[in-house]
């Protein structure tokens, strides 16, 4: 089955991030950002060496501020939104987009082809 | 100039409660509100990224604000004033310290030394063909033993111009290349120390301009070990290693940080005179560590015992 339930909106609070590992590969290899009612969900590498995880501890992907997301290796910052990295190692790269499905009852889907992809 | 090392790293940071709490779960003792210190007294400095007082930030984001070194004396301070005068501003702050800039815009101080001479053993083993250094009954680990970072060891630059920076250690501090990455940068020693390395350089893009990692000595590869497995169990993730780098011999281990940098544990380091002779390599993975671990949780060999009608 390709497509994994992520859970529901509500268990991310508002402005807050959470690490998934749908691959039960024991890393995360994924990452939801919820912002104003909206989610973003990026691949958990930072584009800086390209085999990095973001994060310094499980779910802490953002800033004190919650403003931006943080590649906790070398500071780099990111637009939650777009996922452009606006200062640090690898300012003007992107951190690579994952579809994230959000079903009429709030639960978040994820297709497991598509994060396959980023694995190349 | 007899400089010895860094003494201190002081950082103004976004999140002042996950770095103080990384400082403690890294093994640094709590001295006052700001300042985590090694066994030597050597440490960091961890202030609010809104802290005035403090030296401006870099334009990049890199939350080091100063760099400060410590010398064997105030002859050498006076030395480095009269020294750095030539071509730029030297303060002198209050506690006698002075503050300065290099040619990257890192704002440097310098300062009669803090690091308390240690008398402790290091890690020891026992190998066929030489004499033991662990006696008989005498046991090499255990599981209760906490680890204790003993010197702050070496900090690494991100900048824009690795033979600019070089120049300014060499030319004006005194500081000695012991081996270099081509295209990439030094490994620097200061004359007041024979550790290989105290500085190293990465030469990248100006907007990267920052701190790659800081590290700490530790008492020797088990240490390492020991503590970058708390540090994993604390929920703190890996970045690189355990490993053993080529140039320097030190054993290593990174982790990410909220520091906005790598933090390392170090372990080990070669030790060098002015006899030595820099070597050269080109970077990369096969040159930059004799071998590299991955790290797992703890394990053990067994399984279930055997069915009844086996």
């Amino acid at each position: 089955m390709s497509r994994v339930r992520l859970g529901n909106i509500v268990d991310i609070a508002d402005g807050q991030a959470r690490g998934f590992d749908p691959g039960c590969t024991g890393q995360d290899s994924l990452f939801v950002v919820r912002k104003g009612g909206m989610v973003y969900a990026y691949s958990d590498v930072c584009p800086h060496y390209g085999s990095t995880s973001l994060p310094w501890k499980r779910h802490q992907y953002l800033d004190a501020a919650c403003k931006y997301i943080v590649c906790a290796a070398h500071g780099a910052l990111f637009d939650i939104e777009n996922g452009l990295c606006i200062q640090g190692a690898c300012e003007g790269q992107s951190l690579a987009k994952i579809e994230v499905e959000v079903n009429a009852c709030n639960d978040m889907w994820v297709d497991l082809r598509i994060i396959e992809e980023f694995k190349s | 100039m007899n400089i010895i090392g860094p003494d201190k790293l002081i950082f103004a940071v976004d999140d002042v409660t996950a770095c103080k709490q990384f400082a403690l779960d890294y093994g640094l003792t709590q001295l006052d509100d700001v300042n985590f210190v090694a066994l030597d007294g050597t440490g960091i400095e961890i202030h609010s990224k809104d802290n005035a007082s403090l030296p401006e930030a870099l334009s990049t984001g890199s939350m080091l604000r100063k760099t400060l070194y410590g010398v064997a004396d105030n002859a050498t301070v006076d030395a480095i004033k009269a020294e750095l005068s030539k071509d730029r501003e030297v303060k002198t702050l209050d506690d006698g310290s002075i503050e300065t800039m290099d040619d990257m815009g890192f704002v440097l101080g310098f300062q009669v030394t803090i690091r308390q001479a240690l008398d402790l053993p290091a890690e020891t083993i026992n190998a066929p063909g030489a004499p033991p250094q662990r006696g008989v009954n005498e046991t090499g680990v255990s599981k209760e033993f906490v680890a204790k970072p003993r010197s702050l060891s070496h900090v690494v630059y991100f900048v824009p111009d690795a033979v600019k920076a070089e120049a300014f250690f060499a030319e004006r501090l005194g500081f000695v290349t012991t081996d270099r990455f081509k295209h990439m940068g030094p490994f620097m020693r200061p004359a007041g120390t024979n550790d290989h390395h105290t500085l190293f350089f990465l030469n990248t893009p100006p907007h990267m301009q920052g701190v790659e990692h800081f590290t700490f000595h530790m008492s020797g590869p088990t240490e390492v070990a020991q503590a970058g497995n708390a540090l994993v169990e604390k929920g703190y993730q890996s970045f690189w290693g355990p490993g053993r780098h080529i140039f320097g011999s030190n054993w290593f281990w990174y982790f990410k940080s909220p520091f906005g940098c790598n933090v390392e544990y170090d372990a080990d380091m070669d030790l060098h005179d002015d006899q030595w002779v820099a070597r050269e390599a080109m970077p990369g993975a096969d040159n930059s560590q004799v071998f590299l671990l991955h790290y797992e949780e703890k394990w053990a060999p067994g399984g279930p015992p055997p069915s009844k009608a086996s």
